[in-house]
């Protein structure tokens, strides 16, 4: 996808109904250069021959070999493969968590170190990590506070977040106190509390009741929709996949690479009637398929 | 993630079982004053090495304004040389962790400063400084850094990789870290630190004070001993045990009050 610079002030015109601000404030690039580059890029996600090999020692691992995708802004991906198949890998790479060994990544077309600096992503990692020491308030608002906010300012967006998630009452409690998968909640939250142009989540709602999990797939659309927000997620539930996705990217191991990518027709405005709808079967039996082709 | 079985602090129950905890040590401590008093009654204990308690505590009573002179002096050494020596351990600390030069080149003399036996060199630093406070201060603080200095390097030095990852995704500055996971993960490793250098303060001074002074406690256990008055020797090193406890009853006070970052910062 291809756009004028301006594309990304128009973006601010998008309603921000579940925090009521605007956009534009945290996101646009405030690297004049960056911005001027991003503007004639790939706006979403972009990777193309990505390898990465772990060397300890004498041996390496391949953890990714020459992995391309494109997921175009305001759309949603999910990576789905074994364990192992290096899906942290790949969101890693884009997070500037990891270098690749080779390959070109690229978030709204800026390198995935421009993007962090920029502030242009949120992570939510594989293991929801909180600081046990912070309430969970503070650790939700711990993003904000890095960016240098003032502190009304974080704390009104940490609890606006927290009662998206269903946490509200919780501000207090110290992450020891909470559940596991409370705590995932809280880790998604502080993620939103960013207003990221890109969500990257690894397998944020693993450790989630059914229940809950349903409540939240929906909500983090609404939330998506909303934002304009690209979406890269890890998981490794197929209805899941199915239901957050424009893009399911099926991934095999050693070396992990991209088998597949199954496009999900949903459209937007998706709803739990979804998985009544005779075409979810389906996509899930394809995707079953997928899953279990020798690599 | 795992719990923290590690790390926690035995905690204080209600009522009944606070009276658990606390009844043991102060049943022991009766029982051997018991067994002090009725020795030095039947003379099982002789007198020149250890006079009864109430000769102790009579020391306390008639001679307290004595003490009182001499143990504020050692307070004085001890608590000045403890937070001189913690405040450049830190401050050691800090500096090497940020500035990685810094460490590579004095890591290795940090270390081997610990193999120097400051006490040793008393005679030379009261020949170069002079009698009194100021020379002892500094060997009580040369005494004490080093463990501060050590468990706060180690302490801001051991990463925990999804933490470093987060604020590495949030772009946070080196600062940031220090200040926001660095310090905070290790102030469990530092007050124990600080628990062995405030024992450490107490010990240091009173050896020193043979030396280098004609007032402390440790002056005072020094000549009382070879006057053969050994209910004042007593009584002074009961009092400097007493100071020693205090100290340490303080660190573990503020220990507890920080009970966020000591008893829960190992894991989530
Ligand atoms: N920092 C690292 N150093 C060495 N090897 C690594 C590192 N990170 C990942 N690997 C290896 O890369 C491969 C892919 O790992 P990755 O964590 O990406 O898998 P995954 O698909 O996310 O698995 P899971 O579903 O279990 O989370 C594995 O073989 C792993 O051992
Ligand atoms: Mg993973």
């Amino acid at each position: 996808m291809r756009g004028p610079a301006l594309s990304l002030a128009f973006e601010g015109r998008r309603p921000w109904h579940w925090m009521g601000l605007d956009i534009v404030m945290l996101n646009a690039f405030p690297d004049e250069a960056t911005r001027v580059r991003a503007a004639t890029l790939p706006a979403g996600l972009y990777a193309d021959g990505i390898d990465v090999v772990f060397r300890r020692g004498s041996h390496s691992v391949q953890a990714l070999k020459d992995c391309s995708l494109d997921i175009p802004r305001g759309s949603w991906a999910t990576l789905i493969g074994a364990s192992g198949c290096g899906k942290s890998t790949l969101l890693r790479v884009f997070a500037d968590i990891v270098k690749p060994t080779a390959g070109t990544a690229l978030l709204h077309g800026v390198s995935p170190a421009e993007a962090r600096a920029n502030r242009i992503y949120a992570l939510v990692q594989q293991g929801s990590t909180m600081l046990p020491w912070r309430s969970i308030i503070d650790n939700v608002a711990l993003g904000l506070e890095i960016s240098g906010l003032p502190k009304s300012t974080r704390y009104a967006r940490a609890e606006e977040a927290l009662a998206l998630v269903g946490l509200k009452g919780f501000e207090k409690s110290l992450p020891s106190e909470l559940s596991g998968g409370m705590r995932q909640r809280a880790a998604i939250a502080r993620a939103l509390t960013l207003r990221p142009r890109f969500l990257l989540m690894d397998e944020p709602f693993g450790a989630l009741d059914e229940i809950t999990r349903d409540r939240l797939h929906f909500e983090l659309l609404r939330i998506l929709e909303e934002t304009g927000a690209t979406l890269l997620l890890v998981t490794h539930s197929i209805s899941e996949a199915v239901i957050l996705s424009d893009k399911v990217i099926v991934m095999t191991p050693r070396p992990g690479r991209i088998s597949e990518i199954i496009e999900v027709d949903f459209g937007r405005g998706r709803t739990p009637d979804l998985r009544g709808d005779p075409r979810f079967v389906q996509y899930e039996a394809q995707l079953r398929r997928a899953l279990h082709q020798p690599a | 993630m795992s719990s923290s079985l590690s790390g926690k602090l035995p905690e204080f129950g209600r009522f009944p079982e606070r009276i658990g905890a606390i009844l043991p040590p102060v049943v022991l401590i009766v029982a051997l004053i018991l067994l002090w008093s009725w020795s030095a009654g039947t003379g099982l204990l002789p007198k020149w090495l250890l006079p009864s308690p109430q000769a102790v505590l009579g020391e306390f009573s008639h001679h307290s304004a004595t003490l009182l002179k001499h143990a504020r002096m050692t307070a004085f050494e001890a608590l000045g040389g403890f937070a001189l020596g913690a405040l450049a351990g830190a401050g050691g600390a800090f500096l090497l962790t940020l500035v990685p030069f810094l460490r590579d080149m004095l890591y290795p003399y940090a270390l081997a400063s610990r193999a120097i036996p400051i006490i040793v060199f008393t005679p030379l630093i009261v020949v170069m400084l002079g009698r009194g406070l100021v020379p002892i201060i500094l060997i009580v603080a040369f005494a004490t850094y080093f463990p501060v200095f050590l468990a706060l390097l180690r302490g801001l030095n051991t990463l925990n990789a999804d933490r470093m990852e987060l604020l590495h995704s949030l772009s946070a500055t080196p600062l940031q870290i220090l200040w926001k996971i660095r310090l905070p993960s290790s102030l469990p490793m530092l007050f124990a630190a600080l628990k062995v250098s405030a024992s450490g303060a107490f010990i240091t001074a009173l050896v020193t004070e043979w030396i280098g002074s004609n007032v402390g406690l440790g002056y005072l256990v020094m000549v009382s001993g070879q006057y053969f008055k050994l209910a004042t020797m007593w009584a002074a090193i009961f009092s400097a045990s007493l100071m020693t406890l205090a100290l340490l009853g303080l660190i573990v006070l503020i220990e507890r009050l920080m009970g966020r970052y000591t008893s829960l910062a190992t894991e989530v």
